[in-house]
């Protein structure tokens, strides 16, 4: 995948191939075509922009510490300009997106170029990408928050429960669950009763990753108290063997 | 008078967007400007600027004529029955709102109704909905028929003893289509209901004699008939401007002020508080005597050459390109040239922004006029709105420009 810098760059390239307005709007009209279908029951008010003079529903979600978008217009260019901002900026993580300055829009001359309407149109489809981005962002910082007393307490048996759902989920390799195998590398619950849950792998080319995220995401979620779980995975560190824990290297026999 | 002589006046028409020659079909939304009012908002404010009807200097003497004498010009335009019936406001939206204000505190209480048609501005219906709220009356609809006509069949069971004022619009400024206004009047007056005429889009396609149309109240804005933006009018018979109460209090409104109480000033000083826009509502006076130009028989049948050119252009488009046209007169009726449609398969906004790449400046959405929208099932439309301006060549270059664009659409 491409860097959010070289994505821009890639956009900014393909626009400059038209010098004519109306070969943009053509390209821009095959980008709205081409779009992912947006399911309809999805195009509820909430997730409606407002400032557009078409209609154009915008949605996220967060999977391994990224968001991706998905969205609808029911104006052909809107919806080639918003598959153009999707394509950019699904599958970042929430800081990249909403620190971004999304001044590339101005490179390919979109912003001076459609009216004021049209242009705040446009605003209010960062704003909104931005508002999903910083929204997400929001419910990890909440782990950020001061905690109470109280809250402590509640917490407390939580973070046990979690740690013994991780203890159930094994390696595919290796016969030992992936808490001892030393695999979780930040494990959060906040005040919400949100985990969120930083993992890796003991090798880059896992052919069973996506099983394995999913059995973690799916555990945790299981736990009693816990209303959400996302999982995000990170090859930094990479994982070695000094991160076993004391019962997973008897069970190896290294020790 | 030909076209093009009239094209010279509005230095506005000659430039060039996206390097190509402008093509101005949002007339509806505000006309271009001619040279004789630009030349006058100038003196006004290089010159002649001073406050008006206090002060006794050489300027604000200079000033109150420029001003005043605007006044018996529009009240002649429009052929009031005397000058203080004519109220300066600073646009369409203004003057109805006053209506609804000042008209309503005194004749409009709990239980009474007001009519509205199913075609107007959101201007004549907000305001109305306002007084409604705030009185605990009704706000009662007149529907309109699939081709866009007024039920005025209807109104006459619509009225009831409570119905204490009709608003309804002189043309549509979606469908253009000219309303009867003076058989309505005649209907409500029958009945002894008021009626207010919404003329923002009326003065500027209809010769229009408030006498003879007997309507209580005729709203207008100067910049759709080429003044300047920001001055409007307020016609409104004297039986009724005497009885309804001040909009605003400030100055020039009142005849005496102490802190026991206020008396008001007489016609039309009393809805005129504050400074008025002194250095604009002159330019009604060159923008009237522009409006007498364009009743020049060879200039009439220059711009009924470009509306049936554009007629021919859409008829082809139905047929080849899907082209829905909304407001399509019947017999004699009257069709002020604004030509709102939509074009199956095909979103207003796309061909308004391909088009605006084109040169061509129309207008794309709702049109202020969302309950209508509504009634025709659509979330917007095209409108091409045509001034004397504007010629044939434009038509047949729009023309071509739309096939273009629905073909990059559809």
């Amino acid at each position: 995948m491409l860097t959010l810098e070289e994505a821009k760059k890639a956009v900014v390239e393909d626009f400059s191939m038209y010098d004519e307005w109306l070969d943009k709007y053509e390209y821009l009209i095959e980008l709205g075509k081409n779009l992912e279908p947006y399911p309809e029951e999805d195009k509820t008010d909430d997730k409606l922009i407002k400032g557009c003079q078409s209609r154009v529903w915008l949605d996220s979600k967060v999977e391994e510490g990224k968001v991706f978008f998905k969205a609808d217009s029911d104006a052909i260019i809107t919806k080639g300009i918003i598959s153009l901002l999707i394509s950019v900026y699904s599958g970042r993580t929430p800081e990249e997106i909403a620190d971004d300055d999304f001044g590339f829009i101005s490179e390919i001359g979109l912003k001076e170029n459609l009216s004021p309407t049209r242009a705040n149109g446009l605003v209010s489809m960062i704003e909104k990408i931005k508002e999903l981005a910083r929204e997400s962002i929001g419910s990890k910082a909440s782990t950020d928050d001061v905690l109470t007393a109280e809250d402590a307490k509640t917490l407390a048996p939580l973070y046990d429960n979690v740690v013994l759902a991780l203890k159930q989920v094994y390696d595919p390799e290796i016969p030992v669950n992936i808490y001892d195998l030393g695999l979780i590398y930040e494990l959060i619950i906040n005040k919400k009763h949100e985990a969120f849950i930083k993992m890796t792998f003991t090798a880059p080319t896992c052919p069973m990753a996506d099983e394995v995220l999913a059995e973690v995401k799916a555990s945790v979620a299981d736990v009693p108290g816990i209303t959400a779980c996302e999982v995000e995975l990170t090859f930094e560190p990479p994982w070695d063997q000094s991160m076993l824990s004391e019962e997973a290297r008897l069970e190896l026999g290294l020790d | 008078m030909r076209i093009q002589d009239i094209r010279k006046m509005f230095p506005a028409l000659s430039q060039t967007v996206y390097g190509k020659p402008l093509v101005y079909f949002d007339n509806a939304a505000t006309s271009q400007r001619p040279e004789t009012v630009v030349r006058k908002m100038e003196s006004l404010a290089l010159g002649t600027n001073a406050n008006i009807h206090r002060a006794v200097h050489k300027l604000a003497a200079d000033a109150t004529e420029e001003y005043e004498s605007t006044r018996d010009a529009v009240k002649e335009y429009i052929n009031a029955a005397t000058r203080e019936e004519i109220v300066f406001t600073s646009g369409t939206t203004a003057s109805i709102n006053l209506v609804a204000f000042s008209y309503g505190e005194v004749f409009v209480g709990e239980g009474d109704e007001i009519i509205v048609s199913e075609a107007e501005h959101h201007s004549n219906i907000v305001p109305w909905q306002m007084l409604c709220e705030r009185k605990h009356a009704t706000l009662k609809v007149l529907g309109v028929d699939d081709e866009g006509h007024l039920k005025t069949q209807e109104l006459e069971s619509l009225i009831t003893e409570r119905t204490k004022l009709v608003a309804v619009t002189h043309i549509s400024n979606v469908l253009g289509i000219v309303n009867p206004v003076k058989d309505i009047v005649k209907v409500c007056h029958s009945k002894g209901c008021p009626v207010l005429v919404d003329g923002a889009q009326g003065i500027v396609h209809e010769e229009v004699d408030v006498q003879d149309l007997d309507c209580d109240f005729y709203a207008f804005s100067g910049h759709k008939i080429y003044a300047a933006t920001g001055t409007g009018v307020l016609y409104g018979k004297k039986k009724w401007l005497d009885q309804m109460v001040p909009y605003q209090g400030g100055g020039e409104m009142i005849h005496s002020v102490s802190f026991s109480g206020t008396t008001y000033a007489p016609l039309p000083g009393k809805f005129e508080a504050g400074t008025q826009n002194i250095n604009a509502v002159p330019t009604l006076k060159p923008a009237i005597e522009f409006l007498k130009l364009l009743r020049d028989s060879e200039l009439v049948d220059g711009c009924k050459d470009v509306e049936d050119c554009l007629g021919r252009s859409f008829a082809s488009l139905r047929m080849t390109r899907g082209i829905k046209v909304f407001g399509v007169p019947r017999g004699t009726e009257g069709k002020a040239p604004i030509y709102s449609f939509v074009v199956e398969g095909a979103h207003h906004e796309d061909l308004a922004l391909i088009l605006d790449k084109m040169g061509i400046a129309v207008r794309s959405g709702q049109m202020c006029a969302e309950p209508l929208m509504d009634r025709f099932g659509v979330t917007g439309m095209i409108r091409v709105s045509l001034a004397p301006y504007n010629t044939v060549e434009e038509v047949e270059y729009f023309a071509e420009a739309l096939t273009k664009a629905i073909n990059m659409l559809v």
